[in-house]
């Protein structure tokens, strides 16, 4: 090999293999070393084929090469990974050497080119399975619930049998931010065709009269500024899914009318006598407490019910112990991307932080904390000081004492307690001595209590 | 002891689980998750040593399984990929009958790059499968097309995976020297 050809290799970080006739290598250059090195392996002079088994089949070709009767041999993008966490890929070229009867093998590192092809067709492929394969869908939209949790393995394992009856009505509760929204939407597209609507109502955003014509529809003139006929959501929706989010806000009198669409399976637009028919998934959200609701006569009983044919309760933030890193991994790598920036990771604080802060506006608290964080981000990791919260440290990971605060119409002590003495008996599963924990009681304290009640 | 090293392609459209039968029939392990494959990476497997009815001799067949990206165009290092194979599985998805036609296509390639090469068409994702008449005889046309055998695999459940595997290695004559 000339030296300026040697220069040329060095230069372009090419590493060379030389061998004869009989594939016995005679020379292998630093770099060529240095590349066997990093997939744990000692290049030496030996037969060819056993450090490069992806030749065997080729020996023939080889020889020709080395002749001059054939061009060159090229293999791209050879996986070489010692295991998943490290690939690295070659390239390996084989062209005839200067030395007579002898063949040079050109070894290239192209690990980052790979992997970015690698990516780049991954979202290609998956788009495509996305649209084409229902197994594959409900595999994808499973696995963008975050977490390893066993709160959020019930939650995934729940929506997976749920996407089976893709008529069933599904009641979705749980805090603000604890992701009501995305297991609304990984439900419907788990149950229906890729084109089948979602459709979404936030139930709290619009004033009476205009959640209804925007439910039911409404015929032209119906009244003053129907100047055109307009289809509703439950129309929208018909094949699909509504999503009814803030469903503890809509007023009573238009829950009556929902209730009456929902039992009959058919309604009729405004100023129309036609019904029509429905044909869709309703999948209702609340961050209220319904049953509690329905005590305090804000919400329908019987609506309740309707809905409440399959309730899933998405878990607090709080609760979903170290999920909270994988979901701030995830949100890192968004904010990587949307902000051009390349922030690898999280400080040992920092972790610390986000798993003992209780973030009672879940993840959208988070979210916002990291966006903000991320913003003014000018090192390699994220530091405890770089986020700022806005409540107090949770001891253990338990969430800080509430701020009570008497309604201004006041209240009756007594039945706030009574509601939480219900509360922790429905979350211990009528376990009295785990309700007496839940509430900081002895046993004795909460039979007493009970007795006092009449709830025993 | 004698060894023989084999080189055998896996060929099929990207995600039919070309990757997911040679994870499981080499480490005998699958993960659900989908991550394409870029380029080629190539796997050992030893086959049990057999006795040469002629010489007596034993013999160790090692099969080099090449897990080679799903194939949209046809190149020089293409033709590389395939050059020098003893075989090749032929690998469509029961759920997605378009990955059938596509066999075709990379095995007219394959036969003209290595001509007395074997092969074997797999129909793979059989726990995913639910009994569609149509999928199941294009595929067994394809088999009778190339003058083979079909095999249906789950490389999940590992249902028909090491018979596939053997069944190639015995066209190829690993199995009876």
């Amino acid at each position: 090999m000339s030296d300026a050809l040697k220069q040329l290799l060095t230069y372009k970080n090419l590493g060379t293999v030389l061998f004869n006739e009989q594939l016995q290598i005679t020379e292998a250059d630093e770099l060529a070393n240095e590349l066997f090195v990093s997939i744990g392996q000692r290049l030496h002079k030996g037969h060819l084929l056993d450090f490069f088994p992806e030749l065997i089949g080729n020996e023939e070709f080889l020889k020709q090469i080395i002749h001059q009767k054939k061009n060159d041999f090229r293999l791209d993008f050879v996986n070489r990974a010692v295991d998943d966490e490290r690939p690295i890929f070659f390239n390996l070229l084989v062209l005839p050497a200067t030395l007579k009867n002898h063949g040079l093998l050109i070894l290239e590192n192209v690990t980052d080119q790979a992997l970015a092809a690698q990516q780049m067709n991954q979202h290609r492929y998956e788009l495509h399975l996305y649209k084409r394969d229902p197994e594959f869908r409900k595999q994808f939209l499973s696995e963008s619930i975050l977490g390893r949790s066993e709160a959020i393995e019930r939650i995934r394992e729940t929506i997976q049998k749920l996407s089976k009856f893709p008529s069933a009505t599904v009641l979705l509760m749980g805090e603000t931010g604890s992701g009501k929204n995305l297991a609304a939407r990984v439900l419907h597209y788990s149950s229906m065709p890729a084109d089948a609507p979602f459709v979404e109502i936030n139930c709290a955003a619009l004033p009476e009269h205009l959640i209804e014509s925007e439910l039911f529809g409404y015929e032209k003139g119906a009244f003053t500024h129907a100047v055109a006929s307009k289809r509703g959501l439950l129309e929208e929706a018909r094949g699909g899914s509504l999503f009814l989010d803030e469903i503890g806000e809509m007023p009573l009198n238009m829950q009556a009318k929902l209730l009456n669409a929902l039992e009959t399976k058919q309604f009729r637009r405004l100023g129309s006598t036609k019904p029509i028919e429905t044909d869709l998934r309703i999948i209702a959200a609340t961050n209220r407490h319904l049953q509690i609701e329905v005590e305090a006569n804000r919400f329908r009983e019987d609506l309740f019910y309707r809905l409440n044919v399959v309730s899933i309760t998405m878990p607090p933030l709080r609760e979903l112990g170290t999920d909270v890193l994988i979901i701030s991994e995830y949100l890192l790598k968004l904010f990587n991307i949307e902000f051009k920036k390349e922030v690898k990771g999280f400080t040992e604080d920092a972790r610390q932080l986000i798993l003992n802060y209780s973030w009672p506006g879940n993840v959208r608290e988070l979210s916002n904390c990291l966006e903000r964080a991320m913003i003014f981000a000018e090192h390699e990791t994220l530091d405890a000081t770089e986020l700022v919260i806005s409540g107090p440290l949770a001891q253990h990971g338990k969430p800080p004492a509430q701020q009570w605060v008497v309604p201004t119409g006041g209240l009756v002590l007594e039945e706030v307690e009574r509601q939480l003495i219900l509360s922790a008996l429905k979350q211990s599963g009528h376990n009295k001595s785990k309700a007496a924990r839940l509430l900081g009681l002895t046993r004795d304290t909460l039979r007493y209590r009970l007795d006092k009640y009449q709830l025993s | 002891m004698a060894t023989v090293k084999k080189k055998i392609c896996l060929i099929g459209s990207f995600a039919v689980g070309k990757t997911s039968l040679i994870e499981r029939f080499v480490y005998d392990r699958f993960d659900e998750k989908y991550l394409t494959t870029i380029g080629v990476k190539v796997s050992q497997k030893a086959l049990p040593p057999v006795k040469n009815p002629r010489g007596g001799q034993i013999i160790q067949h090692t099969f080099l399984i090449w897990d080679i990206a799903g194939l949209e165009k046809f190149d020089s290092v293409v033709a590389n990929y395939f050059r020098g194979a003893a075989g090749a599985l032929l690998v469509a998805d029961l759920t997605r009958p378009e990955t059938i036609d596509h066999i075709s296509r990379l095995y007219d390639r394959f036969s003209v790059i290595s001509p007395d090469a074997v092969v074997i068409v797999l129909g793979n994702k059989l726990d995913l499968y639910k009994e569609e008449n149509q999928t199941l005889s294009a595929l067994k046309a394809k088999a009778v097309e190339f003058k083979t055998e079909l095999t249906l695999t789950s490389a999940k459940t590992g249902e028909g995976v090491e018979q596939a595997f053997l069944g190639l290695s015995e066209k190829i004559g690993c199995l009876n020297e």
